[in-house]
């Protein structure tokens, strides 16, 4: 009888490729700032060609800046003022992150997020009649790694359930999902001023996390003209968590606030594929308002008594559409309340840009999902020797790591958050080999100053360096490991050159553009001796000839007529002459000093 | 006896026919099967449905696997990658399915030649075969109107009508023991997780079982033999460890075991379960109940008035469990990846796949689909779905309150003597006494006929799974014998059921094999007195 074809078999199986990236391989481990970050980070690098996943920074503190000065300047009409004097809004947020795996929840197909359409499912991704789920363990290490770190009890025992709804993304008739007993509850994350929470909060603030659960991904639609929708089902089944808050939040920028912490607290922790922008972080948010002075709402939504009506805002893609949309609920339904009329439980819509929420559907409309244990999966057990070692092998979270950048290293918090944040920790590790290379070769300096003097060029120097040849995302390269295109010991061996006035500030800012451009290849060593850079201190007579001809004889009288400040007027001329940086101050101001001295007999 | 006998160009189109429902006439071999391997509807000019010269197949071992050329048929909700896999449903009447159940894969490896998929109820929903696409499975004539059982129907004829010696069903709540007694064959439900469920399409995960039918105990267990082993892709397959823990004496030759447990055989403490004397118990099928008894005690067996205090609402809360977690998986089938799709456009209404569903399922399946998910619906699921889940576990108590043999799932129960039920008899101050098999009837009635069925409501249908469905709830194994009946009219056969602790798998196979023995002697001493009395 007929077989069955490769071509079918390969479109059911999972295309037979089989990925190295393991969600447990081991990187050997490079420097003890490595350590911290446990060993099983996947490089992203190498098996992502996709879209780089920085937390946009700048763009946060433009935010930051934006709102500030929002505030600051009240450019809020007074109307609007008084509509918040009144009203207290009451938020709650559902984020959904994609698990940092191998393969699919409950199938053995690899985890891809780009390849070809449908090369990578599994029998049961397809709901295959006869086929079966087979839970992948592994999947419970990022899952857990990200509740441990968002301070979550685990669950020694947690189940999986269905959760029925027709759709054409999802095979079964039904999402797989921890409803009854979910694997993490009771956590909270706390919130700092640095953070970009609301000033009304103060310097910080803890927001109860509920519970985090498992569930699957759905397919992607491809939609095309003419209601044509293509479906791929690479991404069906692969492995979500979703992060339930307490409905704790009270001010739309605390909320914006909070996803972008999830989101560096999961990249931390390794447990998270994508951010935010790249669709692999979803948020659903919460919203209702009540009186401030008036009588307590009737609702209770888990466990927070009083509240007002809520209604559901969903598949939030940025931290900009989480706080505009909270925005434009919170003042539609104040409008509506003011105007006399009733807020409706429903589920609700916002498209970027837009200035409104939508109605998507209501209470009418709302899906009995029909929740049931699934019969073939069995309860997870997690032991507490995989929790106790997962939680040593956490590492430092990033507020801990800010601390330590700022109290041991030197660093101010706007610096420390910057190195914390870029190229997904990346810039932190190499300004951390750069610090402990400059260690070794001034074993005796103290560990702030070297700090100071790595953030300055790690951050600073080498932020502003660019090449249009390059990529002009991300010209230095550097990976979520540390490596970049500029080796720390180079960098490290040259800020220790200018340190030890080897050579001047201005040659180590054409030296560090040579080592950029020449991609490495070049010692700095190498780079001094071929420009001749190596500072050479003036002589006696130079200094003197330097100072002769910048002496101007009015300010010769000046000083000594008892202007002595003057001489730093005459010595930042000497400076400026010299032009390669070799003027000491202090030798100059006596050269000079020994001149007018001169011209006083 | 012969049924189909075409030319290989006529086969193909056969087989297409085949799998439309043929509301003319269909041949008997057609309401048996759905679909057959072309190879064996050309042989089938033999008598016995065996092919006359089987294939020279090369076996490496020295001697040739059990099953070598036999034929053997699959009900139609095990996927096969080379034959259709319907479920007897029209949503799936065209469905190839791309990979193999595990189960096949393993009677292949010992030499089975696959001969056909057999008919049964839509997705194993039904107790007569007659709820499918493929209209129903009938008896050979004269008792073509009487059930055959279902829903594994088609297969318990195929091994009646000895055109294979096994056929393979499945077993949700009685679904391989109803029609084994209808149709006088043996039919065997094994333990819960014992045999792999990969490529059985679910009726009920956390009840459905792959059972086995044949013309004797002997075959049955030789076939579970084959595929009773721990399979990594089914999750609820029993794992290596508990196997060890729960087969320990793990002979793995029938004669073995046979001896064995012939050796204990008069020490066997029996257990009749007072519930099942029910009223609606067929004054027949008592006698037939009797005569077993007896001739166990006959055998120095020790028959036990046992007390299950929880059957009466075993039956309500099954129906409750299988419905709903069958509503659940029946979601998947909407048109898109697979199976048939309904013409007109899919979505209006903002309710998808309506028409796809509608046009595709049975009038049976979508009541049940509409039921289950009534059960598992917000307002009715504590109601419903969680008291038929404590039922169940309580179903389970009383099963391991009887047994002697503990449960080897279970940590071992203390049972309050305080708080168990008036009904039950206390052996001694200890406690009611224990038991080693409980034997019982597989149905209250014989095979009723297919008109008085198509009167019934769909409840009353419900009603014959009152015997097979306790054990499914407790997943414990079972196993029905048939018994002749000594009257006239309607199909000559009583189905005797042996349930056993979990595990207890063996011995219920080797017991049943006893009691055949028994009867078979029983029923020459009959026939003599027959002939006698004939003679007067």
């Amino acid at each position: 009888m007929a077989r069955i074809a490769p071509r079918v078999l390969r479109s059911y199986l999972f295309g037979g490729q089989v990925l190295a990236r393991g969600c447990l391989r081991r990187n050997p481990v490079r420097s003890p700032a490595l350590q911290r970050y446990h060993g099983t980070q996947a490089s992203l690098a190498d098996t992502e060609p996709g879209p780089s996943i920085s937390i946009p920074f700048r763009k946060q503190l433009k935010d930051e800046a934006k709102r500030r000065k929002a505030e600051g300047f009240g450019k809020k009409s007074k109307e609007d003022n008084q509509k918040l004097e009144d009203w207290e809004l009451t938020v709650g947020i559902e984020i959904h992150a994609q698990l940092n795996t191998a393969r699919k929840l409950f199938s053995s197909a690899a985890s891809t997020i780009n390849d070809v359409p449908n090369t990578h499912v599994a029998l049961f991704d397809v709901a295959m009649p006869g086929s079966q789920p087979s839970f992948q363990k592994e999947t419970l290490i990022p899952a857990l790694r990200a509740a441990l770190a968002l301070n979550c009890t685990i669950q020694k025992t947690s189940k999986f359930d269905r959760k029925h709804y027709m759709h054409w993304d999802q095979p079964s008739g039904y999402q797989i999902t921890q409803y009854y007993e979910p694997f993490a509850r009771d956590g909270h994350i706390t919130l700092y001023a640095h953070d970009g929470i609301a000033k009304e909060d103060g310097d910080r603030i803890d927001i109860g996390i509920k519970q985090i659960q498992m569930e699957q991904d759905t397919a992607k639609t491809i939609s095309q003209p003419g209601d044509i929708h293509l479906l791929d089902f690479n991404r069906v089944g692969l492995p979500l968590i979703e992060i339930i808050t307490l409905p704790q939040i009270h001010h739309p920028s605390t909320a914006a606030a909070l996803v972008r912490k999830v989101q560096i607290i999961l990249n931390s922790v390794d447990a998270c594929v994508l951010g935010l922008q790249s669709g692999g972080l979803r948020a659903d948010v919460n919203v209702s308002v009540r009186r401030r002075d008036g009588e307590e709402g009737e609702n209770e939504y888990s466990g927070v008594k009083g509240l007002g009506k809520r209604t559901e805002i969903k598949n939030l893609s940025s931290f900009k559409a989480v706080e505009d949309a909270i925005i434009a609920e919170r003042d539609r339904q104040i409008e509506v309340l003011n105007a006399g009329g009733k807020i409706e439980g429903e589920t609700r819509g916002w498209t970027i840009g837009s200035t409104e929420t939508r109605r998507l559907r209501g209470k009418e409309g709302e899906v009995d999902y029909r929740y049931m244990p699934d019969p073939d999966l069995g309860p997870v057990i997690i032991g507490q020797d995989l929790i106790d070692h997962l939680h040593e092998s956490l590492g430092v979270l990033p507020d801990h790591e800010i601390n330590i950048l700022v109290d041991d290293y030197g660093l101010t918090t706007k610096d420390a958050m910057s190195l914390v944040s870029l190229n997904e920790g990346g810039r932190h590790e190499y300004f951390r080999d750069v610090v402990d290379e400059l260690q070794r070769l001034a074993p005796d300096q103290d560990l702030k100053e070297a700090g100071r003097l790595a953030g300055n060029w790690v951050l600073h120097e080498m932020g502003g360096l660019s090449n249009v040849e390059v990529d002009e995302e991300d010209p230095l390269r550097i990976t979520s490991d540390g490596d970049c295109i500029i080796p720390s010991a180079q960098l490290a061996q040259l800020v220790h050159y200018l340190d030890t006035s080897k050579i001047t500030g201005k040659s180590a800012k054409k030296v560090l553009y040579e080592l950029f451009s020449s991609g490495g290849s070049k010692s700095t060593k190498d780079l001094i001796d071929e420009a001749g850079l190596w500072f050479t201190p003036l002589s006696v007579a130079e200094y003197e000839e330097l100072a002769k001809s910048i002496l101007d004889m009015k300010v010769v009288e000046q000083i000594l007529a008892g202007k002595d400040g003057k001489v730093n007027f005459l010595v930042g001329q000497m400076m400026r002459k010299d032009g390669d940086g070799r003027v000491d101050p202090q030798q100059a101001a006596m050269v000079l000093r020994k001149l007018i001295e001169e011209f006083r007999k | 006896m012969v049924d189909v006998h075409l030319p290989r160009s006529a086969a193909r189109a056969a087989k297409a026919a085949l799998r439309k429902p043929n509301p003319g006439i269909r041949t008997f071999s057609q309401n048996v099967f759905i679909s057959r391997a072309e190879q064996e509807q050309e042989q089938e000019h033999d008598v016995a449905g065996r092919s006359k010269e089987p294939n020279p197949k090369t076996y490496s071992a020295q001697e040739p696997p059990w099953l070598a050329d036999k034929p053997v048929a699959i009900k139609d909700n095990i996927a096969t990658a080379d034959l259709p896999t319907t479920c007897a449903s029209g949503i799936l009447q065209n469905h190839q399915s791309p990979f193999e159940a595990s189960v096949v894969e393993q009677l292949r490896s010992i030499g089975a030649s696959i001969i056909g998929k057999t008919n049964m109820d839509e997705f194993g929903m039904g107790s007569h075969s007659t709820n499918s696409f493929f209209g129903t499975v009938t008896n050979r004539p004269p008792f073509d109107r009487f059930s055959v059982g279902g829903s594994s129907g088609g297969s318990a004829v195929a091994v009646a009508e000895k055109l294979v010696d096994i056929a393979i069903g499945t077993d949700t709540g009685g679904s391989v023991r109803l029609p084994a007694a209808y149709s006088g064959v043996v039919g065997f439900k094994p333990s819960y997780g014992v045999i792999s469920r990969w490529g059985v399409v679910p009726y009920a995960n956390s009840l459905d079982t792959v059972g086995i039918l044949a013309q004797s105990s002997e075959q049955v267990f030789k076939a579970f033999l084959s595929m009773r082993e721990h399979d990594p892709r089914d999750p609820t397959s029993l794992s290596e460890k508990s196997r060890m823990r729960a087969f320990t004496n793990g002979r793995e030759k029938w004669r073995e075991v046979r001896d064995q447990n012939r050796k204990d055989f008069q020490k066997l403490r029996i257990g009749v379960p007072e519930q099942y004397n029910i009223f609606e118990l067929d004054g027949k099928t008592r006698r037939a109940w009797q005569l077993a008894l007896m001739l166990f005690q006959d055998q120095g067996c020790t028959i036990v008035p046992i007390s299950l205090p929880n059957t009466e609402k075993a039956l309500p809360a099954y129906y409750v469990l299988a419905m709903a977690e069958a509503a659940s998986n029946l979601s998947k089938y909407d048109g898109v990846r697979y199976g048939t799709r309904s013409k007109s456009s899919d979505g209006a209404g903002d309710v998808l796949y309506s028409k796809s569903r509608g046009e595709g399922f049975g009038d049976e399946v979508k009541r049940r689909i509409l039921l289950g998910s009534y059960a598992l619906s917000s307002d009715a699921i504590d109601n419903y779905f969680i008291k038929a889940q404590k039922v169940r576990r309580l179903v389970q108590q009383d099963f391991d309150r009887v047994f002697s043999m503990p449960n080897p799932l279970r940590d071992p129960e203390q049972f309050d003597l305080s708080e168990m039920d008036e009904s039950i008899p206390l052996n001694n101050k200890l406690g009611p006494s224990q038991v080693d098999l409980i034997v019982c009837p597989t149905s209250p009635t014989p095979a009723p006929n297919l008109d008085d069925i198509a009167n019934q409501r769909p409840v009353d249908a419900y009603i014959n799974d009152v015997f097979t469905v306790p054990a499914s709830m407790a997943g414990l194994p079972a196993i029905s014998v048939p018994l002749k009946r000594r009257h006239k009219d309607g199909p000559k056969f009583d189905g005797m059921q042996i349930i056993g602790q979990y595990s207890d798998d063996d011995r219920v196979i080797t017991v049943a094999h006893e009691l055949e023995k028994l009867l078979k002697l029983d029923d020459e001493k009959w026939s003599r007195t027959e002939g006698i009395q004939g003679q007067l």
